[in-house]
């Protein structure tokens, strides 16, 4: 196994080990990153490795939430096919805005996108029948764990409480998109979405239809926001107009920019640091923009690659300290 | 030595139970603190902390210390949800008294109901948080609901010599739910009542006029307004303006505390003085000794000549949890949950009780004409009336 397989090994059952620390708090914590990492890495694909920015990443996030809710709270549908139900539908209404938003360069992309978000959270916001307006969804079921729960009580070690158990799910529900995700960054189609970023010209000129590859990829990172947005609405027992508020999208923004959109683990480590810091600071300052505002400040001065990056530079400079000494 | 030896072991044993003892009883407390709402929620996290204090100063309950934490909720559902999970699962709160809006209070109630916890909801007025299928056994209100309010209204209205009635209204669940009750019970007792116009601002809305106009358009004899807080302040400013309140001789009713001391305070001379308004409390209304003790009270500790009318409802959420806590022996929610049911407390504003039917307090508020009064430098309600809703209660 490759040294990259190892450290994805170790991640992955780290987390699964969270709910053993016996806190509820930190398995709480642990699921709340563990969905934003794959928000954030979604975002990603577009703004890492596409090279487009979009403000209105948080549009198909709450698509996703509204959808897996709606089918399981009002129409009873299982969460097998709830869940992946939020995938399509976030991909769909990527569909839809993509095809104009790519049609635009730049500024106006971002503008564009920010338009769709705001469309978005105005109909979540409005359409009272549906989504119950300004006061959201409460209540969201969690999945039914029935066997599961029924074995786990009979076994002594594995009687975990439902959020528990919805924890393990999203553990493994988000590994799997994450190596799905890599699979698809790495791939020639990935490649090929870099080779964009780096010239689009140069990219038209050897044929390649520009358009048509970013609009994958706008679909692709819509796609997995819903599957995040699906789990995010069950693990905050709710679903709000404001997952797809602009705040949001800016949030994960953030995050990608924090953890070093040039890392595909970077938007995962911003999750991480952006949520500890939130939680940390928030309970001593009420001036946490602040306090996150200079963090930002100096990272995107001192160290572009965000704190992926600036582990990865500090690192080289060790090696080379320790081979030249 | 053996002895010793034991005695020194038990009381090892014994000192964890004494701790135990002595350990705070937490109470969370989501409210919003910053943005417009703050004018509300502040003050009312300002009633429950005096009641804290004064309860403390006596000895706390089952000689515990309460201990209370207040997180800003933003007046956002999500947010509140968020701030209660995270006083629930990082500062291990026994109880939660808060939330504000009407978005607020039903998405609370569901992690309550999930963390088996017992939550009191002070201010929020929606009947959806105690409606039926909505009912959980840690869910309770001292707040008025949508229907109280609106059949008060109506009730007021109903004595007045109109027929033509108007009515105003932000266009989300409380506006909707409040005049909707208003209506309905109006044409109840007085069919003879024609609505000529409903007219739907959203939410925060700055502008009046286009609104006003329409309405004013339909020939109104009397209007029904349930535009809240400092809403209120802008949407009278722009409505004096254009000559509404002469136009339909002051026959014109504020619910949603458009006549507390604060709003008139702040509008002065601008305040439409005449129309009738109402109010969860006011410092000069001293019906009895308990009222006038506890203004007294509030006065000082908030450092305040004329002290808020939204601490009162911290105070009395804050109070009935005490009450609850004493009466069941116990900071057990299950226990504090059936000993809450049906509990009569006397408060400053009378003895309350909270209905085992659907877990709602039978609390009123105070109605009245706005008069000027020569002992105050803003309009006052006067006379004022304390209209029990006990008979409007389904």
């Amino acid at each position: 196994m490759s040294a990259r397989g190892l450290t994805w090994l170790l991640v992955f059952v780290a987390a699964l080990l969270v709910p053993a620390l016996g806190s509820r708090f930190y398995t709480f914590l642990a699921n709340d990153v563990i969905i934003w990492a794959l928000l954030a890495t979604s975002l990603n694909l577009l703004v890492g490795y596409t090279g487009l920015v979009s403000f209105g990443h948080a549009a198909y996030f709450g698509v996703g939430a509204y959808v897996t809710g709606i089918l399981m709270k009002k129409l009873a549908v299982p969460f097998v096919l709830a869940w992946p139900a939020a995938g399509l539908f976030g991909a769909a209404f990527a569909l839809a805005f993509g095809f104009f938003c790519v049609r635009l360069t730049r500024i106006y992309f971002a503008m564009l996108t920010l338009a769709f978000a705001q469309i978005v959270w105005a109909i979540c916001f409005k359409w009272n029948e549906l989504t119950g307006g300004e006061q959201g969804m409460p209540e969201i079921p969690y999945p039914d764990f029935g066997w599961l729960e029924r074995v786990g009580a009979a076994v002594p070690l594995l009687s975990w409480r439902t959020a528990e158990y919805f924890y393990f799910l999203t553990v493994a529900l988000v590994a799997a998109s994450l190596w799905a995700l890599h699979r698809i960054v790495t791939s020639p189609f990935g490649r090929m979405l870099t080779t964009i970023r780096e010239n689009a010209e140069r990219a038209e000129f050897i044929g390649v239809n520009v358009r048509r590859y970013e609009l994958a990829a706008f679909v692709l990172a819509g796609a997995f926001a819903g599957l995040a947005g699906g789990l995010f609405g069950i693990f905050n027992r709710g679903v709000f107009p404001d997952f797809a508020y602009w705040t949001k999208s800016s949030e994960v923004l953030i995050m990608t920019l924090l953890g070093g959109m040039g890392t595909f683990l970077g938007p995962s480590i911003g999750a991480l640091v952006l949520i500890l810091l939130n939680q940390q600071i928030v309970s001593y300052t009420e001036y946490w923009p602040l306090v996150l505002g200079t963090v930002l400040v100096v990272l995107l001065f001192g160290f572009p690659g965000g704190i992926a990056g600036a582990v990865g530079v500090l690192a080289g400079r060790l090696f080379r300290w320790a081979r030249s000494a | 030595m053996l002895h010793v030896l034991t005695m020194l072991l038990a009381a090892l044993l014994a000192l964890p139970l004494v701790a135990e003892a002595q350990k705070p009883i937490k109470v969370g407390m989501p409210m919003p603190l910053s943005g417009p709402p703050a004018l509300f929620g502040d003050p009312a996290t300002k009633g429950a902390q005096m009641f804290v204090d004064e309860i403390n100063a006596k000895g706390g309950v089952l000689g515990r210390k309460l201990e209370l934490l207040v997180r800003d909720s933003k007046a956002d559902a999500n947010e509140a949800v968020r701030v209660a999970r995270e006083l629930i699962l990082k500062e291990n709160v026994d109880f939660l008294v808060g939330t504000l809006t009407s978005a607020e209070g039903p998405a609370v109630s569901v992690v309550a109901k999930e963390n088996k916890i017992v939550f009191i909801a002070p201010i929020p007025k929606t009947d959806q948080l105690t409606a039926a299928d909505k009912l959980h056994p840690y869910v309770f209100r001292v707040a008025a609901t949508t229907t109280m309010e609106g059949r008060s209204a109506a009730e007021i209205v109903a004595r007045w010599p109109v027929t033509r009635v108007a009515t105003i209204s932000f266009d989300y669940a409380y506006g909707q739910d409040v005049t909707r009750a208003f209506v309905e019970h109006l044409k109840k007792i007085k069919p003879t009542v024609e609505i000529v116009d409903q007219e739907w601002p959203k939410l925060g809305e700055q502008d009046y006029n286009p609104f006003i106009n329409a309405q004013m358009a339909k020939k109104p004899e009397a209007i029904f307004s349930s535009i809240w807080g400092g809403f209120f302040v802008t949407y009278s400013k722009q409505a004096k303006a254009l000559g509404v309140f002469d136009a339909i001789r002051y026959n014109f009713i504020g619910v949603g505390e458009a006549a507390t001391p604060e709003t008139t305070k702040s509008m002065g001379a601008d305040y439409p003085v005449g129309i009738w308004g109402n109010s969860y409390d006011a410092f000069y209304w001293g019906e009895t000794p308990a009222h006038r003790d506890y203004t007294a009270r509030l006065s000082k500790y908030l450092k305040d000549e004329y002290p808020s009318s939204w601490a009162i409802q911290g105070y009395i959420g804050m109070q009935f949890l005490t009450e609850a806590i004493k009466k069941a022996g116990s900071t057990d929610s299950d226990k504090v949950s059936k000993a809450l049911l049906g509990l009569t407390v006397d408060t400053p504003v009378g003895a309350l009780t909270i209905r085992e039917k659907d877990h709602q307090a039978n609390r009123g508020q105070l109605y009245g004409k706005t008069v000027k009064d020569a002992k105050y430098p803003f309009a006052i309600m006067k006379p004022v009336t304390y209209v029990d809703p006990s008979k409007f209660m389904d």
